[in-house]
């Protein structure tokens, strides 16, 4: 007896998130300084704006949490702006004279792998 | 082959005063240009639009300007044209802005559509000028152009377009 004839259905997805998420670290030369949120977000915009532009200072960037006292925060941008951002954060040299450096630990789509770290993971 | 390919963007400065379009200069208009782009791409448009840019041709009656840049990077020159918003010449601040008629690959195809583009115009002109000594003259403009696309229809001319521009304008 022949088979039914079987259809098939193919759905192929592209990256389907759109935002991409990073956790990074902003290090100076000097020890002691200190930045609160809205400053360190006023340094991102400002590398973006130095190294492409009023336009692309404008990409939709949010800081979703931010320690003042190790200076670390995570990052969420839009996926088409990730290169534009690392490559900004990159070229970063100073911050109102002092010299700085951000770090880059990790970076994801998804939010959840954020939460760990293998790098840090402490066995007994 | 391989060389390296260029987009031609054709634009029209159009400003209220009339003083601005007579005061056009080439080392000015590209200047200006490139501030605008340092300023809305940073430093990554400036240097990469720079490259291969030029101002190519430059009409102050008409106020038409042909600006060239590198096949790669037009788009970045073209999105920051809207954000001319001044011309500055010898002191003298005018408030203009740059229409963007056509994007050619080579100078060829953007004569070709101004001179289509002319052509237009001046019936235009016809139709809203009020004058009848400046009547006769845009007809008698008409009449040649047409004279002349009926010549160029198995020859190419090379200057006629250019020649119609400044002609039509006087």
């Amino acid at each position: 007896m022949p088979a039914p004839a079987a259809t098939y259905e193919r759905i192929v997805y592209k990256n389907p998130s759109e935002h991409h998420y990073m956790k990074v670290h902003l290090e100076f030369q000097d020890h002691g300084i200190g930045l609160n949120a809205a400053q360190f977000k006023q340094l991102l915009i400002s590398a973006l704006k130095d190294l492409f532009g009023e336009v692309d200072a404008a990409l939709p960037l949010d800081i979703l949490t931010y320690e003042e006292k190790t200076l670390s925060a995570i990052l969420r941008i839009c996926s088409s702006g990730l290169v534009k951002l690392w490559s900004s954060m990159t070229l970063l040299g100073s911050y109102k004279g002092k010299k700085c450096a951000f770090r880059v630990i990790q970076v994801s789509p998804f939010l959840l792998a954020l939460s760990g770290n293998s790098r840090e993971l402490a066995l007994n | 082959m391989v060389r390296f390919k260029h987009r031609y963007l054709l634009c029209e400065v159009v400003s209220d005063d009339p003083r601005c379009r007579l005061s056009l200069e080439d080392r000015v208009l590209g200047g200006l240009v490139r501030d605008t782009i340092a300023r809305v791409h940073g430093t990554f448009g400036a240097a990469a639009c720079s490259i291969g840019f030029a101002v190519r041709y430059l009409n102050a009656y008409t106020g038409i300007v042909l600006l060239r840049c590198r096949k790669e990077f037009y788009r970045l020159v073209w999105s920051a044209l809207p954000f001319i918003t001044y011309l500055e010449n010898k002191g003298h601040h005018y408030p203009c802005f740059l229409n963007t008629l056509h994007v050619g690959g080579t100078i060829r195809t953007c004569q070709k559509f101004l001179i289509q583009y002319n052509r237009r115009q001046l019936l235009i002109l016809l139709q809203n000028c009020t004058d009848e000594g400046e009547r006769e003259a845009i007809q008698k403009s008409v009449a040649r152009s047409c004279l002349l696309e009926e010549e160029s229809a198995g020859e190419e001319l090379s200057d006629s377009g250019g020649e119609e521009a400044a002609e039509a304008m006087e």
